[in-house]
Order: C-alpha cells, then sequence, then structure tokens
C-alpha cells in the first residue's frame, strides 16, 4: 500500500475501497467493446487500476457503455442499470452515447443518453484508445474522492424525469418504478 | 443437354434472363409466375434459399423483390449448373402484398418478417407476421425511402427534454 495514502483510508475508507475496486459490469454495446478484451487482458491489463468485468450486474458497480445504444439496447440498459448496487458509476464510451455520434440522424439510436441514464463521465472519440479508458477511470478516481461521482443520487432523487423520458419512448415501460 | 437459362425459357413466359455475369442467372419476371418458377427451380436442385430481399423504386412506385437461390450440393451427373439465380421481380407500393413462400423454403420465414416490418410489404400466408427487430410503433416503415429521417429525429428525439436537477432544500 501507498504510505502516503494511510490518512486517506483511515479517513474514509469506504470511499478508497470503492475508488480501487471498480468492477465493469460486461455488458456490449456498439463497436467499442472490441477495446474491452485488449484493456482488461494482459496487453493493457485494467487490474493495475482495480479494474476488474463481473459476471452480472449486482456484483457491479462500473458501467461502460461503449457504443452507439439502439432503443432495443437501451432497454437493456435501463434494467442493468437499475440492478447494480449502490454506489455505482457509469461512463459513456465513444461518440455515440454523447449525441448519436455518427448515427445523428438514425431512426432507431438513442442519441443523448445522459436524458435517460445518469452518467458520471464520457470518454470522447470513435474509437477511444484503450488508454483512454484508465485516462477516465483516474478521473473518476478524482470525481469519487471529492464526491461529484453522484450519478445515482440523481437517479434516485430526479427518478420521476427520468422515468418520464424512458416512457416516453416506449409508451410504456414492462417492470414497476424502482423508486417512488 | 439444354443450358438452365433454355430450360426457364422454354417453360416460362414474361421471364427476362441475363447470364452476362459468370456464376450468376438474372430473372426477370411479373409477380404472378414467381412462386411456380421458385417451385420450379426447387426440383432442379437449387434448395438452398439465401437471401429475400426487397428495394423501394420510389419514383415508379414500385418495390422490387429479390429472392437468391443456388444448390447445397453441385450435381454434376444431372449436368447442374453450379450459379447462382438471382429471381426479381415488381410489386405495386400503394397496400403492398404478396404472397408467402414459407411452404417452399421455410427459412423464408425471418426475412419475409423483417421485409413486412421494415417496408411494409403484406405477406400473405405468412403464420407469424409481426415485428422482429423494432421496439416502437413508426407511422411509416422505416427503410421506405419516403421516410424522412431527420425530420423524424428532430420529432421524436429532440423533443425528450433534459434532465433538470431538482435543487436540495436548504
Amino acid at each position: 500500500m501507498d504510505r502516503n495514502q494511510i490518512g486517506k483510508w483511515l479517513r474514509s475508507p469506504q470511499k478508497m475501497s470503492n475508488k480501487y475496486s471498480l468492477h465493469a459490469v460486461y455488458f456490449c454495446t456498439g463497436c467499442g467493446i472490441i477495446e474491452i478484451p485488449p484493456s482488461i487482458t494482459t496487453r493493457w491489463d485494467a487490474e493495475r487500476f482495480g479494474i476488474i468485468p463481473a459476471p452480472n450486474p449486482r456484483q457491479a458497480n462500473l458501467f461502460l457503455i461503449t457504443g452507439y445504444v439502439s432503443l432495443k439496447t437501451l432497454k437493456a440498459i435501463i434494467r442493468t442499470y437499475e440492478q447494480m448496487l449502490e454506489p455505482k458509476y457509469t461512463v459513456g464510451f465513444g461518440s455515440c452515447p454523447i449525441n448519436g455520434g455518427m448515427y445523428w440522424d438514425s431512426y432507431n439510436t438513442i442519441k443523448k443518453l445522459d436524458k435517460y441514464i445518469p452518467i458520471d463521465g464520457w470518454i470522447a472519440g470513435c474509437m477511444p484508445r484503450p488508454e483512454a479508458i484508465f485516462v477516465a477511470v483516474t478521473h473518476l478516481w478524482t470525481l469519487i474522492e471529492k464526491d461529484m461521482a453522484t450519478g445515482y443520487i440523481k437517479y434516485r432523487k430526479n427518478y420521476k424525469q427520468y422515468r418520464a423520458n424512458q416512457e416516453k419512448i416506449y409508451g410504456s415501460l414492462d417492470w414497476p418504478p424502482l423508486y417512488k | 443437354m439444354k443450358k438452365l437459362k433454355d430450360k426457364i425459357e422454354d417453360l416460362f413466359d414474361n421471364v427476362i434472363i441475363n447470364d452476362f455475369y459468370q456464376n450468376r442467372i438474372f430473372v426477370k419476371t411479373n409477380k404472378e409466375s414467381v412462386v411456380s418458377l421458385l417451385n420450379y427451380l426447387k426440383e432442379l436442385g437449387y434448395d438452398h434459399l439465401a437471401l429475400v430481399s426487397c428495394v423501394d423504386h420510389v419514383e415508379e412506385n414500385e418495390f422490387e423483390l429479390v429472392y437468391i437461390l443456388s444448390a447445397y450440393i453441385h450435381n454434376e451427373h444431372e449436368n447442374q449448373e453450379k450459379t447462382n439465380i438471382i429471381i426479381k421481380t415488381r410489386i405495386s407500393r400503394e397496400k403492398a402484398k404478396f404472397t408467402s413462400i414459407i411452404n417452399l423454403f421455410e427459412n423464408a420465414e425471418p426475412y419475409e418478417r423483417e421485409i413486412f416490418e421494415l417496408f411494409g410489404v403484406d405477406f400473405v400466408g405468412h403464420p407469424r407476421l409481426k415485428p422482429l427487430f423494432l421496439e416502437i410503433n413508426y407511422e411509416t416503415p422505416p427503410f421506405r425511402k419516403d421516410f424522412d429521417t431527420r425530420k423524424f429525429v428532430d420529432d421524436f428525439f429532440a423533443n425528450i427534454p433534459i434532465i433538470e436537477e431538482i435543487e436540495d432544500e436548504k
């Protein structure tokens, strides 16, 4: 352990352990998922940063959305996000979740993902290199340390708005609201 | 032995055959004789339906249905030609309707459902003609040429409001 960080560990052990054990949901959407296998295996080894893919959303707290989000995928993303345990962090990966990217005039692709679920950070680019994931992760550490990665609190607080937006797309959702 | 082109031309009227390319035969025909032509070719041994597709000719107000056939096993004893057969036919764009070929080729089912969903062509005799890919209902089927994607994006996605954060009460 880094001796300089002992003070931080003693002051807020929970925050520090959240920071260094990010379990990413292995959720594949779009083309960006092709960057994930090299970054979690030996070439770039995400475990140096404490990231490890989790087999299911209930054991994970980092959600990488790795590409364009079609209407069908959005449904799965919302369900996955709602199943994850708090604290949970989301990172939009690539330019498609930000504003549609090259699918800006597509009839079936979501343009701005943060209208439907909260996003803590974005990685711009098409495609971002695996190094960009680690830059994003180190930024996320800073955000967690400063209590700024509060997407899940925002989701709880503004759930009515999020739910209304989700229902605007599909008409009605076939699962009950997560919060009252 | 007769060539495949001559065999088809002998049996069917209203066919235009183009065998300009190697290993490829284009057969243009009218919509009444498509099913019998497919039936005939299946008996000849071309038993693999590779694709059913649709092309929108919006200026001529017509859809073009494309069937691609080939043979799994190339039977040399009966002098069968090793070729892909591409059958094209035109149907009207208004209230587009065509006969389902599921009785002949079972694997046509997803293709016909896809064309029904994305182009709005009604296949008569299809047992499960319901949406396959899309999550929401579009007024115009989205693969038609007169479907304005930019207008749809402006009407649908741009109208969804951005989340306004509720400030904490102090």
